[in-house]
């Protein structure tokens, strides 16, 4: 044993946090993603994104475990492991994209009209409810997550890089390719575009703006989907709060990159995942949310609309 | 056709006879009932653990009951719940006034909890004011029965709060004694998870480390709520120490053993009696959880061969594996049976004073051994268990009894 | 005026059979209602003895306040904070604090004057005399709340301009931050553990201890006294500011309302209202941890307050009281009777069900219910206005009365060179260049037209006089002063007033508030004098509505019957009239009116163009833009003409008429100019 020598240089350590932290500001980003699309388009805080996001996790939980796989120890490798992370991923993605659905017809649509707190307010007991149904159900304990991917690990030096961090990324950068295509090139991404920048023109020209929102939330919440597997297969874990933590360093990564802004969700959420592993590193860990949320202050101070959030043409 | 004046005639007997019978039902059971009070967070976060704790007491009072009780005295039971939706877990205020109503309830003779260190401290006085006694299975915090405030947890004099479960003032203090002695660990690191006991008890950890010369690394503090530890998980594996210890409960506890297993692989990993328990097993599988240490307050569950029967009716009454904590509010509630029939026995009125005293001269046979209590209330047996995870393939992996394996006692602070 | 009693024949036919209680006036009901209230409150321990009862009313009471110190944040002034348990713990640690034995310096000399002040005592300890706090409940109670403002003073300050979904996130951020402080500095805290030793208050040698009683009436007494403020603060000007920010900040800011200011004012009530609980709260209980003020608890008083009706002071404190007493009391009794249902009738799951554990889940339930069908709560907040009797509404226009204010500016700087000044304005959004170089001159007393086809920067104009855009370029002077970069409630302070294009009133609000609100900056009562009705704040509140009232009549009967109806419900030609006497409440030297005469038929343009024309005969300086060419002849003193943001024309309507570049700019080639 070595006696209290450091085992990695200083450079090293920091290396290796910088990587957590890209890993962490992956997750966040996609989850901040979703919250972001349905800001954009109906200047809504959806607050119950993140337990969209926490029963999708579950979600994935039994659909991996319906193809019998349970623990770590049954690692599949080739087809089989592509066939199963495909079965997740789409089990995910719908469940959420459907929850998200779901909840736009039930509680939202009747408020749409409504000016004022009201629908954020209700997205809040949304939230409520979602993460009670679990908790009364499923209960409070950790639940270990089924996990087919191999444990590969590469060492460069001192880092150490794993094959699920390169997963994580994959994906992200896969999904957000994805949806910039689909918000750049498609007819129905032109719509949603024109949409978030006046419903009522778009209304007047002809978009149907039921159906961009009913997209909108679908999107926004299959990518909550999509990050809810990924998390599970990166921690090895579930639970119930899950979307408390994730949730509000979501939300945070979203505002300070400017609440509505694609590009800002991407770059917020990886901004707080380097504060928090960089943060902890420097400073220690208990302080984190203070940390965080110190400098959101800050930046917003300075930049009121987030790093890449839309000015406003008055000065009101 | 019945006529009018049958129908009457009818209908007044049944009333009568159903009014005797109740009458006597009711009659029947206020004779010969006293009633224990369980408080426990049954809203929020802590509902899973207040569930096990209950289920742990109901099985000794159900089979007391199921044999006619105790002393000729059946147990009712009064559930109150100390968790509120306000506060999404327990709730200190709530526990107050359910104190209040079990003081108010002259029924209540005795009382069972609470879990958490927090709603003790709002509990305990207004408890004294009513000379009501209560024994927690969970609650380790020493400043309740510490006699230095006492004036503030016990203002009648009187020790009421009562444990089966030992404070943190020795759980932490021996386990880095052993530590010391058994593992040579000269440079440890410090987690806790910031709640109550987990600070507590890591708070005592430290300070016996630093006086037996182990170094302390550091010390942080870890967000139950959030999952990815990976920072300090990573900071740690850079300043290289020789051992881990995370004091705190399993809802952390499981994100630390499972990611540890991956960033620090080789360390010595160790903790209290957090880490003890089918949670940590099912939460964090193998081959994560190998080779952790763990700690629990008591003497050795297996080697008491009275504990197996016990584990396994839990386990078929209830469904699932009975948790640390089940297992101390059995021995909690096989104190109050035990109090309650001595002072039948004797001939005294069964009322909370006359309970009191005889807790206070328990000496009870349960499933962690002896339990006997000290003059400020804490639990007499001061044995400190270590154990560690070493997986036994013969048994199921959330078997807690089996997948632990004993080590032997954790050398006392002299 | 409302309130004068209705003719019997339009009671309604209940009413002439009603039991002798409804023929009460609703005022007196009012009152009978609160009389009785404040009984029951007081005689409950009395007739209730159990004590854990009245411990859950205390707590109750408790949350009552809380939900009521948020109700000025969310509800007067529409800011919405998701982190108001911050300062709920604040106040709470900072009476555990002072009054526990978690700190105990050395003792030295400099904590004599504090002993002889019975703040401090002096402690023999194992180590040598140590100092113990000992300040008293009472005492903390002012200066907890004090310092709770403080944070929220020093939080509000660079947070409260932001946009309300960010305000929101920042508020989360600082609740969350506040217990995770109070967990890692424990020793201040003692942290996780919790503090020990919280004393108890003591009332002339009467120790609280344990009992709940005194907790109560202490909790019924601060509820009464936040009760009392809320009301008085919402009546009042503060009050009416709060509302206008709430409803419209960008015509509350050109109203004078300083925005900053009075969201800075909201935050700190509020905060030192959660101040004061926290230390009620603390003392009965005796201890603290930080879990007990952690993001559920922001949530729940939120919910509280959506739930009894947001900006009603009675209804949020019976949302309060409700949801408290339904999670500690009611329903784990009704748990208890579903049981004994079950064991009655035989059903298994009847036994065992706990609805206390799903109370969580309820309460999403109530919340999202709530706001799909009852959004204004339980107890709205809306005032009830009395109907129109089909006479009044067909009642004949009469005319109006001249201006009751003294005429601006009588004998100043008559014909000294123009009252109004802009010089080389040039305004860009961005690539989109607004104004460019844009000269103006308006003369005291004069009456100066811009005309200019859309989007030539007419409003844009206006809205960089009045400070509600950054100016690029070039500088304003009015009255002599320079008043370029000044705030819109500043340049209102000045002497200009304004109307918007699109009309911004407050919807919400009664016509007569509209008004009164106009009358912001003339007013100095202050939240101080609002609270304990001064002589002085009552006299100028009295004669604020009287003139209120003068200017509603200038318009005759069109508005002064439906002084008290919301803005909201009026025709849009009154709620324009609306809009002007509300400009005109400010006594403004400088009148700017965008587009006043829009929507308006020919003969209630005519009548609005008199009204402006002998407003300014009174005295009063219009700028004004206009798209009606004949109000243009008929008002006018001066045309000016913009196009893409130049000016291309200047001078007596006449001469612009005949203008070519105007024509072919404005007006097309082959149009007449009428």
């Amino acid at each position: 044993m070595n006696r209290g020598a450091p085992a990695v240089s200083g450079y090293g350590v920091l290396l290796q946090q910088v990587i957590n932290g890209l890993s962490l500001g992956a997750m966040y980003a996609l989850l901040a993603l979703g919250f972001t699309l349905v800001y954009g388009i109906l200047e809504l805080i959806n607050f119950a994104h993140f337990n969209v996001f926490m029963v999708s996790s579950f979600v994935g939980m039994w659909a991996l475990q319906l193809l019998g796989i349970s623990g770590q120890e049954q690692v599949l490798t080739g087809l089989a492991l592509a066939g199963a992370l495909v079965f997740a991923f789409a089990a995910t993605m719908l469940a959420g994209g459907v929850l998200g659905v779901a909840i736009e017809r039930l509680s939202l649509r009747p408020l749409r009209s409504v000016p004022g707190t009201a629908a954020m307010i209700t997205t809040i007991g949304v939230s409520y409810i979602l993460f009670n149904i679990i908790l009364l159900t499923v209960g409070a304990g950790s639940e270990n997550y089924p996990n087919p991917l191999p444990v590969v690990r590469w060492q460069f030096g001192e880092v150490t890089l794993e094959l699920k961090t390169v997963l994580i990324w994959g994906v992200t950068i896969v999904l957000m390719m994805a949806l910039n295509l689909f918000v750049n090139r498609t007819r129905l991404g032109k719509a949603m575009r024109a949409t978030a920048q006046d419903s009522e023109a778009a209304r007047m020209m002809g978009v149907d703006v039921d159906r961009v929102i009913v997209t909108a939330f679908f999107l926004g919440s299959a990518l909550a989907g999509a990050a809810a597997l990924i998390f599970g297969l990166y921690y090895n874990y579930t639970s119930f709060i899950i979307g408390y933590t994730a949730g509000l360093r979501a939300f945070t990564a979203a505002v300070l990159g400017g609440i509505g802004s694609v590009p800002g969700a991407m770059v917020g959420g990886v901004l707080i995942g380097l504060i928090e592993s960089l943060g902890g590193q420097l400073i220690a860990v208990r302080w984190t949310d203070v940390i965080i949320f110190s400098i959101l202050i800050l930046v917003l101070v300075f930049v009121p609309t987030g790093l890449f959030g839309r000015a406003a043409p008055t000065k009101s | 056709m019945l006529s009018r004046r049958s129908l009457i005639i009818q209908l007044s007997t049944t009333a009568l006879v159903g009014a005797l019978a109740t009458h006597a039902r009711w009659a029947a059971a206020a004779d010969k009932t006293v009633k224990v009070g369980i408080n426990l967070p049954f809203t929020g976060a802590d509902a899973h653990d207040a569930e096990l704790i209950k289920d742990g007491a109901l099985l000794a009072i159900d089979e007391a009951n199921a044999q006619g009780g105790v002393g000729g005295y059946k147990i009712e039971v009064l559930l109150l719940d100390d968790g509120t939706a306000t506060a999404g877990q327990y709730d200190p205020a709530q526990a107050a006034t359910n104190a209040r109503k079990m003081v108010a309830d002259k029924g209540v003779v005795a009382a069972i909890g609470p879990q958490m260190s927090g709603s003790g401290k709002a509990m305990s006085p207004i408890l004294s004011q009513g000379d009501l006694a209560t024994i927690t299975p969970s609650s380790t915090n020493p400043d309740i029965t510490d006699p230095k405030f006492a004036g503030q947890y016990r203002p009648k004099g009187k020790p009421i709060y009562f444990r089966t479960v030992t404070t943190d003032a020795f759980q932490g203090p021996n386990m880095a004694n052993y530590y010391a002695d058994v593992l040579k660990v000269k440079s440890v690191y410090v987690l806790d998870d910031s709640g109550a006991y987990g600070v507590g008890i890591a708070d005592t950890f430290q300070a016996q480390a630093e006086k037996r010369g182990i170094k302390v690394l550091g010390r942080d503090q870890l967000n139950p709520k959030e999952t990815d530890y990976s920072t300090t998980l990573t900071k740690i594996k850079s300043l290289n120490p020789d051992a881990l210890y995370y004091g705190g409960v399993a809802q952390a506890g499981v994100k630390v053993v499972k990611q540890a297993s991956d960033i620090l692989p080789k360390m010595i990993k160790g903790g209290g009696d957090g880490l003890y328990g089918a949670e940590i097993l099912r939460g964090a599988g193998f081959p994560a959880a190998e080779g952790w240490y763990a700690t629990i307050a008591a003497p050795n569950i297996l080697e008491n061969p009275e504990a197996a029967p016990v584990i396994d009716r839990f386990a078929k009454k209830y469904g699932q594996q009975p948790e640390n904590y089940s297992i101390t509010a059995y021995d909690a509630a096989l104190v109050i049976l035990d109090a309650i029939k001595r002072v039948a026995a004797s001939g005294k009125e069964v009322t909370r004073e006359a309970i009191r005293d005889a807790m206070q001269t328990a000496r009870v046979k349960t499933i962690q051994g002896e339990v006997a209590f000290d003059d400020n209330g804490d639990l007499q047996n001061r044995v400190i268990s270590v154990f560690r995870i070493v997986k036994d393939d013969k048994y199921p992996p959330d078997d807690v009894l089996h997948q632990y394996k004993y080590l032997g006692v954790a050398p006392q602070s002299s | 005026m409302a309130g004068v009693g209705v003719p019997k024949a339009t009671r309604g036919y209940a009413f002439s059979r009603a039991r002798p209680f409804l023929r009460v006036s609703p005022r007196a009901r009012a009152r009978l209602a609160v009389l009785g209230i404040t009984a029951a409150a007081l005689l409950f321990p009395l007739v209730n003895h159990n004590d854990a009862d009245i411990d859950s009313a205390a707590n109750a009471l408790a949350f009552a306040a809380l939900a009521l110190g948020l109700n000025i944040v969310v509800g007067f002034a529409g800011l919405l904070d998701l982190g108001y348990a911050a300062f709920f713990a604040i106040g709470a640690y900072t009476y555990g604090v002072a009054s526990s034995w978690q700190l105990q310096p050395a003792w030295t000399g400099f904590w004599e004057p504090f002993q002889w002040l019975d703040l401090v005592t002096r402690f023999h300890a194992a180590g040598g005399d140590v100092v113990h706090f000992q300040v008293s409940f009472w005492l903390m109670l002012p200066i907890a709340a004090a310092v709770a403002a403080f944070f929220g003073v020093l939080f509000g300050a660079p947070t409260l301009r932001l946009k309300g979904d960010y305000l929101a996130i920042v508020t989360l951020g600082f609740g969350e931050i506040v217990p995770i402080v109070a967990r890692n500095i424990p020793s201040v805290t003692n942290g996780a553990m919790g503090l020990n030793g919280v004393a108890a208050p003591q009332f002339f040698g009467f120790d609280f201890g344990i009992d709940a009683t005194p907790y109560y009436y202490v909790g019924v007494a601060l509820v009464a006294f936040l009760i009392l403020t809320s009301q008085r603060l919402k009546d009042s000007r503060i009050g009416r500011a709060w509302m206008a920010i709430r409803e419209d900040e960008v015509a509350a800011m050109a109203m004078g309302v300083d925005r900053v200011r009075y969201k800075l004012l909201a935050f700190a009530i509020g905060a030192a209202f959660a101040g004061a609980t926290g230390t009620f709260y603390v003392a009965k209980l005796q201890t603290a941890t930080p879990e007990i003020f952690m993001f559920p608890v922001s949530v729940m008083i939120l919910v509280m307050v959506v739930f009894g009706g947001i900006g009603s002071v009675w209804g949020v404190v019976v949302g309060a009281l409700i949801l408290q007493i339904l999670q500690s009391w009611f329903l784990e009794d009704l748990s208890g009777w579903l049981h004994a249902l079950g064991r009655l009738v035989g059903v298994d799951w009847l036994q065992r069900v706990e609805l206390a554990s799903s109370i969580e889940l309820i309460f999403g339930l109530i919340l999202v219910l709530m706001m799909l069908y009852r959004r204004q709560g339980l107890v709205p907040a809306a005032r009830r206005t009395r109907t129109l009797s089909l006479d009044e509404q067909t009642v004949r226009i009469a005319p109006g009365n001249p201006l009751p204010f003294p005429p601006p500016l009588a004998g100043e700087g008559q014909g000294e060179g123009p009252l109004f000044q802009i010089a080389d304005l040039s305004v860009r959004f961005g690539g989109l260049v607004a104004l460019h170089s844009v000269e103006l001159g308006v003369p005291a007393h004069s009456v100066i037209a811009v005309i200019g086809p859309n989007g030539s920067g007419k409003s844009t104009l206006f809205n960089a006089i009045t400070g509600l855009v950054s100016i690029d370029q070039g500088t304003i002077n009015f009255a002599g002063e320079e008043i370029t970069r000044l705030r819109p409630h500043q340049v209102l302070e000045r002497g200009i007033a304004r109307t918007f294009q699109n009309i911004r009133l407050f919807p919400n609000l009664s016509v007569l508030e509209n008004v009164m609100i106009g009358m912001h900056a003339r007013l100095a009562t202050g939240p101080v004098g609002a609270v304990l009705r001064l002589p002085a704040s009552r006299g100028e509140e009295a004669a604020a509505r009287e003139r209120a009232l003068q200017i509603l009549s200038l318009f005759g009967n069109r508005l002064l019957p439906r002084a008290d109806h919301p803005a909201a419900s009026l025709s849009y030609a009154n709620r324009r009239r609306t809009e002007i006497a509300r400009a005109l409440a400010a006594q403004p030297k400088l009148l700017l009116l965008d587009e006043p005469t829009a929507g308006m038929n020919p003969s209630e343009t005519l009548e609005l163009a008199d009204q402006i024309g002998s407003l300014n005969k009174h005295g009063l300086t219009i700028l004004l833009i206009e798209h009606k060419l004949d109000v243009v002849a008929m008002l006018a003193d001066k045309v000016v003409v913009l196009d893409h943001g130049e000016k291309i024309a200047e001078g007596p309507p006449a001469t612009v008429r005949r203008d070519e570049e105007v024509i072919r700019a404005y007006l097309g080639r082959s149009a007449a100019f009428v």
